[in-house]
C-alpha cells in the first residue's frame, strides 16, 4: 500500500479535503439476488411464488442499472394472497400474546443475523434503513404484543389489513403500520412502493424464519398505486391502511368508496413543515438543525419553510452563509426537477430573493447547491407550491403570535421544529400548533411510542404509542358490515328537490319546530320546512326546518368561532357544562319522553328508561373530561416526550334513527368532551327528540354555537357537510350510497370520517348496543387526534 | 494571514444574550464523532496536518533543563525523515507548532531551539497556571518575566472566580492586562472550561476572552477533571464564528488536556473544519495542546509508509 498514492499526500495536506465517499460493498445483498436469480417473486403464503406469465417490473439501482425484476401481481395472486392471509390471520390470531411476542423478538435477532443484507439491499435501492430503528420498532411493538389482552380489554384484530405505500415512502414508515397491525394479531398484506419492494420481500423471508404463522404476512409487488387498489377491493380485506403522498391517498379512497371498509391515511410524503427560530433560540444549534434538515437528507420527505424571527435575521443568515459555505450539490432524481428547482429559484430572485448558495449551480448534471431564498412571502410561489431540490425559503415574523400562525396557515399538519430556549414559550407554541409531532429545539427525531395524528391534509388517523394500535382493533362487540358500492352519481347526490307541501286543512294546526343555530333557534335560512309525518305515515305531525348549505355554513362559522375557546377550558368547567345538560334534560323529561312516544311509538316507560339511560350517559361523559388525557412516552434518547389528545375541531354529525336520544347525547357528548363544536343532523325521519332536545341546549350553560341542530333532509345536508373545509370530521350513519358518497368526495382537503351503513332506518345504529358502556372509550377516540412534543434534555 | 485580534470593547448587552442548548450540542458532538475519519492518503495527510498544529507540551514538577532539551528536538523532527521521505513532507517543514512549558523553563526551551537553528516558538503557561488563584499582580509578573526569557507564546489561565460569580467586566479588565504583558507575543487564553459549570458560562468566557484581545482561546490546562471534550469545543468554536461575524478577526482555537490519539486528532480536525470551516485548520488558528498524542500519530503514519505497526521503540522518543 506503500508508496502507490503517496505522491498525493503534500496536495492533501494544504487542501485538507475529506475522503470520498467509498461506495461499500453489496456483496450480500448482491449474492441474495442471485440466489433469485434477479428475479424476486411474490411472498404469498410464507413462501417466495414466481407465478408464470406475469409482467415484471424492473427495480433499478442508484446509477440506473437493472437490479432484478420483481413480478406485478394479478387478481389471481391477490385472490391467492388475500385467500392465505384469511388462513395467516387465523392461525395468527390463534397464537398467545406471549407467542406474537415472541415471534417479533426473534425477528429481532434474525435482522441482527442478516442487517447487513438489509442494509447494503437498501442502499441498493436508495432506500433510507437503519437497522436500529427497526429493532426499535419491532421490540416496541413485541412488547405490546405481549400485553395486548392485559392493557387493551375488549378490543379484538379487524383481521387482513392492507398497508399500501406509495412509492417514495419509507421502509419506516412502511414498518410502522406493518408491526402493530401483527402485533395485534391481525395479518397484513403489504403492497410496498418501488424502493422499498426488495428490503421488503426480504424483511418477510427473515419474518417467516421467526415463526410467523404462513400468510400472516404476504408482499406483492406491482407497478403502480393500481396494485394497492386491486387488494383494497378485495371483499376479505377488513382495513386499508395507506402511508405515502396524496395523490395516491386520493386515488384509494376513491376507488375503496362504498366498500364498507375503514381506510386510514398517513400522508407524511410532501407534507410542508416549518421550522421556527425565535429570538430565544441558541442560534447557533438552530442553524445547525436547520442544515441537518435540509440540506443533509438523501431523501426530501417533506418541504420545509424556515421563519426566522425579525430580530435575529441577520445573526441567522450570517450563520447560514458561513455554515453553507463548500456544502457539496445534492443529487436530484432527475433533469427535470432540476429544471424545476432552476425556475423557482430564478423566480423567487426575480420578485428580489436573496441568495445564499453554497456554490454556483453546475449547468450539466442533474444536482443542485443547497439553497436559502430569504426574504419570501407566504405568498410566494415557492412557498405555495413547494418545489423539489434542496431549496429552502425563509420567512420572518415579528412575535410569537405571529410565528404559530404563519406556521399553521398550510393545508398539512405533519411536524413542526422549534427552536427556543423559553421553556413557556416552547410549549405554548408547541400547543398552538396544528400538526401531529413537535420537535423543541431538536429535528426528525421519530420514534414508535410517539402518537402522531397528522393534522389536517396530512393523515387521518394515528400512528404510534398505545393510540396508534386501535387503527388494527375493533371493540369486540361488533364487526364489520361490507357492502358493495353502487353505481352514484356523485355530481347529482343530494340534489333531489324536496318534496312539496301539498296545503292541506290540517297543516294549519301543526306545531312548528325550529332548529338551533350558533345558540338560537331559528328557522333554515331558505325558510323552507318539512312535515314530521307519523309513525303509521298517514297523519302529520309537525313542521321543522328543511335546512341546507346555508344553514351548515352559518352553523359552521358559530361553531369554528367558539370551538377553541372551548377546547381551552379546563376540563372541569366542561365537566361542569355537561352537568348542567344532563340536569336540562331531567328537567325536561316529560317533553322530550313525549316526543320520543310520539315519534317512534315507544311506549312512556321505554322512553323514559331511555332519557334516564341519556342521562347517565351524559354524567359519564361529564366524568370522560379530565380522564382523556395524554403521557410522557420514553424515547431511547433522553429528553421528555409529551403527548396530548386534541379536538378535530368541528365535527358535523348525521345521526342513526334510533335511539334517537341517547344516540345523540351519547355522539355529542364524545365530540364535545374531547374539545370539539358539533353540528348534529338529526334522522330525517325522526326528528322529534332531537328538536325537542334543543330547549334542553338552550337552558344549559354551553356556549354558544358549540351545538348545533340542523333539520332537514339528509342527503343533501350531508352533501353540504362533505363541502364545508372547516369541518374536520364527518360521522355518518346512513344509507350506503351516503357513505360512499363521503368517502369518495372527502379527500380534498381530508376529512376524519367514521361511517355506518344503516341498511334499514328502523335498525339500531349498526346493531350498536347503546346501552354498553364500553362504546364511550371508542367514541372518544374517534373524536381527539394526537400530538406529541419532543423535548431533548441532557 | 489576518490581522491580530485587536480586542473590542466590554459589551455585556452581547454576553447576556448568549443561548446554549446543551442537548443540541451534544448531539451535534456525536454527529461529529460518527463521521468517517479520513483513511488512507487522506488519513496520512492529514495526522501530518495534525502534527503541524501541537503544542507539544511539558508541565510537570520534575522538568529540567534535558527533559525540556529532548522535547525541543522532538518538536524541530516531529516524524521521522525516513517516514517523511516516502510521502514527500521530508522538505515541507513539518515541525510542531511550538513547545510548550512553565515559566521557569522557558530560558531552557529558548536555549536548545536556537542552539539547534530553530525558530519555533516557545510557549509559557502563566498567571498562576493552573488554578490562577495567586494574586494579579504576581500573575502579571508572571506573564512579563516569559516574555521577557524569549516566550513568544503566552497562555494564560482565566480567574475562574471572577467567571463563576458573574463578574464580566472585572475579568475582561484582567485579562487586557494581560494582554498588554504580552505585548508582541501572542496570548492563548486558557478557559478551564471544566470548572465553568455549562455550555452557556463556557460561550460567555469565550466572548469575554476574546473581546479582551485574545489571539487564541483554550479549552483547558490539562489539570482539571474534565478536559477537552468535543461539546465544549463546538460551543468555543461557535463563539469564534459569532466573534467572527461581528467583527471580522479570526481568533484561534486550542483544546488541550486528554488528546491521546491520533484518531481522537483526525476527529478534532473534523469538528474544526465543520464548525469554522478550512480557514481555521492551521496552526496560526489551531493548536493541539499535548505530549502523548505525537507518538501515536507517528505510529500511525509508519503504518501508513510501512503496512506495519510499530512498537513504540521502534520511533524516537520526545
Amino acid at each position: 500500500m506503500a508508496g502507490n498514492t503517496s505522491k498525493a499526500v503534500p496536495v492533501l495536506f494544504q487542501s485538507m479535503t475529506y475522503e470520498p465517499v467509498a461506495t461499500s460493498s453489496t456483496a450480500t445483498a448482491q449474492a441474495w439476488l442471485d440466489h433469485h436469480s434477479r428475479s424476486v417473486g411474490l411472498f404469498i403464503n410464507g413462501k417466495f411464488v414466481k407465478p408464470l406469465d406475469r409482467q415484471t417490473c424492473s427495480i433499478l439501482d442508484s446509477k440506473g442499472g437493472t437490479l432484478c425484476s420483481t413480478f406485478c401481481a394479478v387478481e389471481d395472486d391477490i385472490c391467492q394472497c388475500i385467500s392465505s392471509a384469511v388462513q395467516g390471520y387465523k392461525a395468527w390470531s390463534d397464537f398467545l400474546c406471549s407467542q406474537r411476542a415472541k415471534v417479533l423478538l426473534r425477528m429481532v435477532s434474525a435482522l441482527e443475523q442478516h442487517g447487513q443484507c438489509v442494509s447494503e439491499l437498501c442502499e441498493l435501492c436508495e432506500a433510507t434503513y437503519s437497522s436500529s430503528t427497526l429493532v426499535r420498532l419491532l421490540q416496541y411493538y413485541s412488547s405490546w404484543a405481549q400485553l395486548r389482552d392485559s392493557l387493551i380489554k375488549n378490543w379484538t384484530p379487524v383481521g387482513v389489513v392492507a398497508v399500501v405505500i406509495s412509492d417514495d415512502c419509507t421502509l419506516y414508515s412502511l414498518m410502522l403500520k406493518v408491526l402493530p397491525a401483527l402485533a395485534m394479531g391481525n395479518s397484513v398484506i403489504a403492497v410496498p412502493g418501488r424502493s422499498t419492494a426488495l428490503p421488503v420481500l426480504l424483511l418477510a423471508q427473515l419474518f417467516m424464519g421467526a415463526g410467523l404463522a404462513a400468510g400472516a404476512f404476504s408482499v406483492l409487488t406491482g407497478s403502480d398505486v393500481m396494485l394497492g387498489v386491486k387488494v383494497a377491493q378485495n371483499s376479505d380485506i377488513s382495513h386499508v391502511t395507506f402511508s405515502g403522498n396524496k395523490q395516491h391517498a386520493v386515488i384509494l379512497c376513491k376507488a375503496t368508496a362504498g366498500m364498507g371498509i375503514p381506510v386510514s391515511l398517513s400522508l407524511s410524503v410532501g407534507a410542508v413543515c416549518p421550522i421556527i427560530i425565535f429570538e430565544s433560540a441558541d442560534i447557533h444549534s438552530a442553524v445547525d438543525g436547520v442544515i441537518e434538515m435540509a440540506f443533509k437528507k438523501k431523501k426530501k420527505e417533506v418541504h420545509l419553510v424556515l421563519y426566522v424571527q425579525e430580530s435575529i435575521l441577520e445573526s441567522v443568515v450570517a450563520n447560514l452563509r458561513l455554515r453553507m459555505a463548500g456544502m457539496k450539490c445534492v443529487d436530484l432524481p432527475s433533469e427535470k426537477a432540476k429544471a424545476q428547482a432552476d425556475a423557482v429559484v430564478q423566480k423567487a430572485q426575480h420578485q428580489g430573493a436573496m441568495l445564499l448558495q453554497a456554490c454556483v449551480a453546475p449547468s450539466s448534471c442533474s444536482q443542485y447547491p443547497p439553497t436559502v431564498l430569504c426574504g419570501m412571502a407566504p405568498s410566494s410561489p415557492c412557498v405555495v407550491t413547494p418545489s423539489p431540490g434542496p431549496l429552502l425559503p425563509l420567512i420572518t415574523f415579528r412575535s410569537n403570535a405571529e410565528a404559530v400562525t404563519l406556521g399553521n396557515h398550510s393545508p398539512q399538519g405533519q411536524a413542526a421544529s422549534i427552536w427556543t430556549e423559553d421553556l413557556t414559550l416552547a410549549l405554548e407554541t408547541a400547543k398552538s400548533l396544528s400538526v401531529g409531532l413537535v420537535w423543541v429545539n431538536s429535528h426528525s427525531v421519530y420514534d414508535p411510542c410517539l402518537p402522531v395524528s397528522g393534522h389536517r391534509d396530512s393523515g387521518t388517523c394515528t400512528d404510534g404509542g398505545q393510540e396508534g394500535l386501535y387503527q388494527f382493533l375493533r371493540p369486540s362487540s361488533f364487526s364489520l358490515q361490507r357492502s358493495y358500492p353502487v353505481t352514484l352519481d356523485y355530481t347529482k347526490f343530494g340534489t333531489a328537490p324536496s318534496p312539496p307541501i301539498v296545503p292541506d286543512g290540517a297543516l294549519g294546526s301543526l306545531k312548528s319546530y325550529p332548529h338551533y343555530v350558533g345558540g338560537k333557534a331559528c328557522k333554515s335560512e331558505s325558510g323552507c320546512c318539512a312535515v314530521v309525518q307519523s309513525l303509521d305515515g298517514a297523519g302529520l305531525l309537525a313542521y321543522y326546518p328543511d335546512g341546507g348549505q346555508k344553514d351548515i355554513r352559518n352553523a359552521t362559522e358559530a361553531a369554528i368561532k367558539v370551538q377553541p375557546s372551548w377546547m381551552k377550558k379546563s376540563p372541569s368547567a366542561r365537566a361542569k357544562s355537561l352537568h348542567s345538560l344532563a340536569k336540562g334534560l331531567e328537567t325536561k323529561r316529560q317533553d322530550i319522553a313525549e316526543a320520543i312516544n310520539v315519534q317512534t311509538g315507544l311506549s312512556l316507560e321505554e322512553a323514559n328508561l331511555e332519557i334516564e339511560l341519556s342521562i347517565s350517559r351524559l354524567s359519564d361523559w361529564a366524568a370522560y373530561c379530565d380522564k382523556v388525557q395524554g403521557g410522557t412516552p420514553p424515547l431511547l434518547q433522553s429528553g421528555c416526550g409529551l403527548s396530548f389528545p386534541e379536538a378535530l375541531g368541528v365535527v358535523g354529525i348525521i345521526l342513526p334513527s334510533k335511539p334517537p336520544l341517547l344516540s345523540m347525547v351519547t355522539l355529542l357528548g364524545a365530540a364535545i368532551v374531547t374539545g370539539n363544536a358539533v353540528i348534529m343532523v338529526p334522522s330525517q325521519k325522526y326528528p322529534l327528540p332531537a328538536l325537542a332536545f334543543i330547549q334542553v341546549l338552550q337552558s344549559s350553560d354551553l356556549p354558544e354555537g358549540l351545538v348545533n341542530i340542523i333539520t332537514g333532509r339528509r342527503d343533501p345536508l350531508t352533501v353540504a357537510l362533505a363541502n364545508h373545509s372547516v369541518i374536520k370530521a364527518i360521522w355518518y350513519c346512513g344509507s350506503t350510497e351516503g357513505c360512499q358518497y363521503l368517502q369518495y368526495t372527502c379527500t380534498s382537503p381530508l376529512k376524519t370520517l367514521r361511517l355506518f351503513c344503516q341498511k334499514d332506518e328502523d335498525a339500531d345504529y349498526r346493531g350498536r348496543d347503546w346501552t354498553n358502556p364500553s362504546v364511550l372509550e371508542e367514541m372518544w377516540r374517534n373524536a381527539v387526534q394526537w400530538k406529541s412534543v419532543w423535548i431533548p434534555t441532557a | 494571514m489576518s490581522a491580530r485580534n485587536p480586542g473590542t470593547q466590554f459589551d455585556l448587552q452581547w454576553i447576556s444574550r448568549v443561548r446554549v442548548n446543551t442537548p443540541a450540542v451534544l448531539r451535534r458532538a456525536q454527529s461529529i464523532q460518527g463521521q468517517k475519519v479520513p483513511r488512507r492518503e487522506y488519513q496520512a495527510a492529514w495526522l501530518l496536518r495534525a502534527v503541524t498544529c501541537i503544542d507539544l507540551t511539558t508541565l510537570a514538577g520534575d522538568d529540567t533543563p534535558s527533559n525540556v532539551h529532548r522535547l525541543c528536538m522532538k518538536a524541530i523532527q516531529p516524524v521521522q525523515h525516513e517516514l517523511l521521505e516516502p510521502l514527500d513532507m521530508h522538505d515541507k517543514g513539518v515541525t510542531t507548532a511550538a513547545v510548550c512549558v512553565y515559566p521557569s523553563r522557558v530560558a531552557d526551551a529558548v536555549k536548545s531551539l536556537r542552539a539547534a537553528n530553530s525558530s519555533l516558538p516557545v510557549a509559557s503557561v502563566a498567571t498562576g497556571f493552573p488554578a490562577g488563584q495567586t494574586p494579579l499582580e504576581t500573575r502579571l509578573q508572571e506573564v512579563r518575566m516569559a516574555v521577557a526569557d524569549g516566550a513568544s507564546e503566552i497562555d494564560i489561565v482565566i480567574n475562574r472566580t471572577l467567571a463563576l460569580t458573574g463578574q464580566w467586566e472585572a475579568l475582561y479588565d484582567e485579562i487586557r492586562q494581560f494582554r498588554e504583558a504580552c505585548g508582541d507575543a501572542h496570548m492563548k487564553t486558557i478557559l478551564a472550561t471544566g470548572e465553568l459549570g455549562t455550555f452557556a458560562m463556557v460561550y460567555k468566557a469565550s466572548l469575554v476572552a476574546m473581546m479582551a484581545g485574545s489571539d487564541f482561546i483554550k479549552t483547558s490546562t490539562g489539570k482539571e477533571a474534565v478536559n477537552a471534550t468535543y461539546p465544549v469545543a463546538i460551543v468555543m468554536a461557535r463563539a469564534i464564528r459569532e466573534y467572527f461575524l461581528a467583527t471580522g478577526y479570526k481568533v484561534g482555537f486550542k483544546p488541550a488536556g486528554g488528546i491521546r490519539t491520533a484518531r481522537e486528532s483526525l476527529v478534532w480536525l473534523i469538528l474544526i473544519k465543520e464548525e469554522l470551516g478550512d480557514d481555521w485548520l492551521c496552526s496560526h488558528l489551531f493548536r493541539l495542546g499535548a505530549s502523548s498524542l505525537l507518538a501515536d500519530i507517528e505510529r500511525q503514519i509508519y503504518h501508513h509508509v510501512t503496512g506495519q505497526y510499530a512498537a513504540y521503540h521502534d520511533l524516537p522518543m520526545a
